[in-house]
């Protein structure tokens, strides 16, 4: 085992639903390392919940193996928290109702304080409470939102070790995710906890994050960090010529002005002028040209 | 491994979170948003998660708590079904009875009498006893649409399996929690049943052998109810849909109901009398056939009453037909529980081969 324990790993996995219709997930290898802020992205359908769903143990594997906190997902259980995408609640509860569910569920670390902070303290600037959930309310009555709120408590609550988040921002409002984002990055700094959140929406993690994981047609298409992920590739301009050496991800152009985005193999020549891509432009390259070859950065997969 | 191996250890939750507002602040803070709505706070004051453990660690997750308040409705409309089934009968034998009593007494004797309180005594009872034997298609309803359906289709059961509880232990919790209230439920029906079914037999038409009455009068019943149960939570497991669940499962019972109707007669030896002049079996017996022997072989299609006339006619006739003699084929009334406790037998090995087969699925289907 590696220094560190991994909060999550996948060796090889993979998801076929019927034999006729092909891979969900195919063979995708990547480790997590404990105490990361990590990003799934990708676009719809590029496997990101099913990734989620393997790794909380709801459904099991075709191929290969997923483990979380260094053991199967069964095992770790009661020590990761998990908030799918459609945030299912039982709809004829109280919030406070799901709450109490909540503790009779995860009776050996429940903390009804963690949980209330996400569902009732909503801190506006003016004091303003308007968004805080009333406890009597029924969860039939409450907005995506206000949903997705009551959802995270329940994750909260549990003190997990992993947070697995399917798409938490999607049905919140700009405030709501700043405040989400805020309490998450206060969760990770203070109990070290593991963070899985994924999002269509590459740009809206940008920054928040220290780890990442790009997903594209059911296969991994780049994991690592960031910044070392956009360390590695350089966006080329000049006169068309050869791009030997080098890993192109995307090029295009005319005859005579060619861009690139590439891993430099070595020193580009002097004919090309260089520029640092943005994690957008390098991520949009990679869903944009399924051929080009996926990168993991060092660390994060097992030897 | 560095991270604590499992959550029931006090130290491995409490020591990751130290620093934090823990038991005591939880009850202010949540309790301070709470006291908005005085119900809900009322409620929370008298609950069982405000003692020490409830907001910190120790204990094993509570699913069959969890289960209850899920299906705390359903819960609600079962028992008030049983009380208003008892309900009826206790009125049926003890305050309409007389009047049928009476209706009968004047009726000794009269070639025309109306019996309108004797019928309507007969129907209440039958009704009773038609909503206690069926009570099983309206379980495995719930069963297949709403308690296990409905959770597999909107995703809550994912949700408990990601809390603290194995999707096992969630199946039996589910079960168990259903179980419990059904077996009293019916146990209840049943008795009750018994009772005012052989108050006054003289005013009923039904005989022990109809199919409702036949179910209605012992464990049967609660068998029916548990295996409409398990196949609900088979049907829910398979098809992860609920009302696809709800119409196979209810399908299902029925089919298995139908079945074992038909067979019923066979699940246990009867007897058979033969005699050498044409007899009628006791009316309260149960005769499932009768006609003649001819050359030694029982022959169905030809009946007891086929030679008449005088003495000496029936004996050229049963000669001629080279008949010697005639039989019955039936269940004695004493043949009941030997007939009821065979039927409750297969439907319990239903019961649980198809609750064994829910898991096996649910364990196979998750990790």
């Amino acid at each position: 085992m590696s220094e560190e324990t991994a909060a999550l790993k996948a060796v090889g996995l993979g998801l076929r639903y019927r034999r006729r219709r092909g891979h969900v997930l195919r063979d995708c290898s990547f480790r997590l390392p404990a105490g990361r802020v990590c990003a799934l992205v990708g676009p719809n359908g590029a496997g990101k919940s099913t990734l989620l769903s393997l790794a909380a143990g709801l459904i099991r594997p075709t191929e290969g193996t997923v483990h979380v906190l260094g053991t199967g997902p069964a095992e770790a259980r009661e020590r990761f928290a998990y908030v799918a995408q459609d945030k299912p609640l039982p709809p004829q509860l109280t919030v406070a109702g799901t709450l109490r569910l909540g503790a009779d569920l995860n009776r050996a670390r429940w903390d009804a304080a963690a949980a209330g902070r996400i569902a009732y303290a909503h801190h506006a600037p003016d004091g303003d409470r308007s968004g805080s959930l009333d406890p009597g309310a029924r969860i039939r009555s409450l907005s995506g939102g206000q949903r997705t709120r009551v959802a995270l408590a329940l994750a909260f609550g549990k003190r997990p070790e992993l947070m697995l988040l399917d798409e938490p921002m999607a049905d919140l409002d700009p405030l709501a995710r700043r405040e989400l984002l805020g309490a998450l990055m206060g969760e990770a700094a203070e109990h070290g906890t593991t963070i899985v959140l994924s999002s269509h929406i590459v740009t809206e993690l940008d920054g928040a994050c220290d780890h990442l994981l790009l997903m594209g047609g059911g296969r991994v298409r780049l994991a690592g960090d960031p910044e070392e992920l956009v360390a590695a590739h350089t966006l080329l301009t000049g006169p068309a010529r050869d791009l030997t050496g080098h890993t192109v991800v995307e090029s295009r152009g005319t005859d005579r002005q060619l861009t690139a985005l590439v891993r430099p193999g070595g020193p580009p020549g002097d004919d090309w002028r260089t520029a640092a891509p943005s994690l957008e432009e390098v991520l949009l390259a990679h869903l944009r040209n399924p051929g080009a070859p996926d990168l993991v950065t060092e660390g994060t997969v097992n030897p | 491994m560095s991270a604590a191996t499992a959550g029931d250890t006090p130290g491995g939750a409490a020591g990751r979170s130290a620093g934090t507002p823990r038991a005591g602040e939880a009850g202010e803070a949540g309790g301070a948003a709470e006291a908005r709505t005085a119900k809900e706070a009322a409620r929370e004051g008298a609950g069982s998660d405000r003692s020490p453990e409830g907001g910190r660690t120790g204990g094993r997750a509570r699913p069959g708590v969890a289960v209850l308040r899920l299906h705390r409705t359903a819960l609600l409309v079962w028992g008030g079904y049983v009380l208003a089934a008892v309900a009826v009968l206790v009125w049926t034998v003890t305050v309409t009875a007389d009047a049928a009593l009476r209706e009968q007494a004047r009726c000794v004797g009269e070639p025309v009498c109306g019996i309108a309180a004797t019928l309507a005594y007969g129907d209440r009872i039958g009704m009773v006893a038609t909503a206690v034997c069926y009570g099983f298609l309206v379980v495995a309803a719930f069963a297949g649409g709403a308690l296990f359906g409905r959770e597999l289709e909107n995703g809550t059961a994912h949700l408990v399996w990601t809390q603290s509880v194995s999707p096992a232990r969630w199946l039996a919790a589910e079960l168990a929690v259903a179980a419990l209230p059904l077996l009293l439920g019916s146990a209840v029906l049943v008795l009750s049943f018994r009772w005012a079914w052989s108050a006054h037999r003289e005013l009923l038409g039904t005989d022990w052998t109809f199919a409702d009455v036949f179910v209605a009068r012992g464990p049967a019943t609660a068998a029916y109810c548990l295996c409409a149960l398990a196949v609900g939570a088979l049907a829910a497991v398979v098809l992860r849909r609920a009302l696809p669940a709800l119409g196979v499962s209810v399908a299902s019972v029925l089919a298995l109901n139908l079945v074992l109707d038909g067979f019923r007669p066979s699940l246990w030896p009867h007897v058979t009398r033969t005699a050498r002049t044409p007899f009628e079996v006791s009316g309260s017996a149960w005769q499932i056939e009768n006609g003649a022997v001819v050359g030694g072989r029982r022959t169905a299609e030809l009946g007891p009453h086929l030679c008449d006339g005088t003495a000496a006619e029936v004996r050229r006739c049963m000669a001629e037909g080279d008949i010697t003699g005639y039989y019955a084929a039936y269940h004695p009334p004493s043949h009941f529980w030997p007939l009821h406790l065979a039927e409750t037998g297969i439907v319990l090995a239903v019961a649980a081969l198809a609750t064994g087969a829910a898991f096996l699925l649910l364990r196979h289907r998750t990790a």
